[in-house]
């Protein structure tokens, strides 16, 4: 079993109609997270979802807001370090975190 | 219905005109393995062969038409192997038994599913755990999408679940962000797999993924896992 070292999971869920400082929400988060050099940071849309925030939100041909998550791992000072900055971004939201074992697998281009 | 992993291959060699008592052999052997519950068998005719009589049987030649060489093969478990072996032995009064190891990948009956009464579920709660694999959509394996392969091969594993999601936007292990351009021309996007089953299962499944993985993330953590299962249906991981 190769080597897993800890490290956290962070979890925030918020909308896509959600914005700041006139960009959308998770791409200004997602720019802090590259701006923080943290190791990584993958936003996903629901299809459907409902919070604090709004009712029900169905994925229609037009609609707007559906529900985010943005998943971000590293280490637990990394995250510690990226937290306060994101609390602030986020107006309302939810934020989960997680401990986790990490591998990260890199190879080499074969032969 | 047989069951993965290790099982015997029997195959018996004989001939198509081989009597015993009034009735072709290989019927009779057949008869003999189905009253015994072999999960199948199956006979095939040669197109050509010798054997024990230094006889070459073709159907080329009119005369020797009808003495042509059959072959007999199931697989079973090597206890059910050895329980009829002696039987076996006995019948075959002019041909060669042979016995060997094998791996049984697959059993499947392709039955469709009845229709069930509606039954309540049966809960079962436990620990267990959660395995994350961060990809890229691009990444292949071996010319197939990496994420599908992963799929497949922890299908394969009996591993209880996995999910595949698709992100809108993401970087990490290459770290090039991963992001859809307008004109949906070049996708790269980020994918995530998520799998869930207990320890020593999920255990097995890492380290599968690892191995396929080029470039990416393993990321792992504790979960309670509370499994609905309709009572009487076949349950991925008990074992």
């Amino acid at each position: 079993m190769s080597e897993y070292r800890p490290a956290k999971l962070l979890r925030l869920h918020f909308t896509e109609q959600d914005r700041y400082r006139g960009k959308p929400l998770y791409e200004a988060i997602f720019d802090k997270c590259r701006e923080l050099k943290i190791a990584g940071a993958t936003v996903f849309r629901g299809i459907e979802g409902f919070g604090e925030t709004a009712g029900i939100r169905r994925a229609h041909l037009l609609s707007r807001g559906l529900p985010v998550v943005v998943q971000i791992v590293d280490s637990e000072e990394n995250i510690a370090r990226l937290l306060p900055g994101i609390e602030e971004m986020m107006g309302n939201g939810l934020i989960a975190i997680s401990d986790v074992q990490i591998l990260r697998v890199q190879k080499g281009p074969p032969g | 219905m047989l069951a993965k992993g290790a099982a015997k291959k029997l195959t018996i060699y004989l001939n198509e005109d081989t009597q015993y008592h009034l009735s072709p052999l290989y019927e009779a052997i057949l008869t003999f393995l189905r009253h015994k519950g072999v999960a199948g068998a199956t006979v095939t005719r040669a197109l050509s062969g010798f054997g024990a009589h230094r006889v070459v049987h073709t159907p080329k030649v009119e005369a020797l038409a009808e003495h042509l060489p059959l072959k007999i093969e199931f697989v079973e478990a090597a206890e059910k192997i050895e329980e009829l072996l002696p039987t076996l032995y006995d019948m075959v009064s002019d041909g060669l038994i042979e016995v060997q190891d094998t791996t049984i990948v697959k059993a499947a009956r392709g039955d469709k599913p009845s229709p069930q009464p509606h039954r309540p579920h049966e809960r079962k709660a436990g620990k267990a755990k959660l395995m994350r694999v961060f990809l890229g959509e691009d990444d292949r394996w071996n010319g197939e999408p990496l994420y599908d392969a992963i799929v497949k091969r922890l299908q394969m594993m009996d591993i209880a679940g996995a999910t595949v999601y698709r992100g809108i936007l993401g970087y990490g292990a290459k770290g090039h962000t991963h992001k859809q351009n307008l004109l949906h021309t070049h996708r790269d996007l980020p994918m995530m797999i998520s799998v869930i089953d207990a320890e020593p299962k999920l255990a097995e499944a890492a380290l599968a993924v690892e191995e396929m993985l080029a470039d990416g993330l393993i990321v792992i953590s504790d979960v309670d896992m509370v499994r609905l299962v309709r009572s009487g249906a076949a349950e991925p991981g008990d074992e």
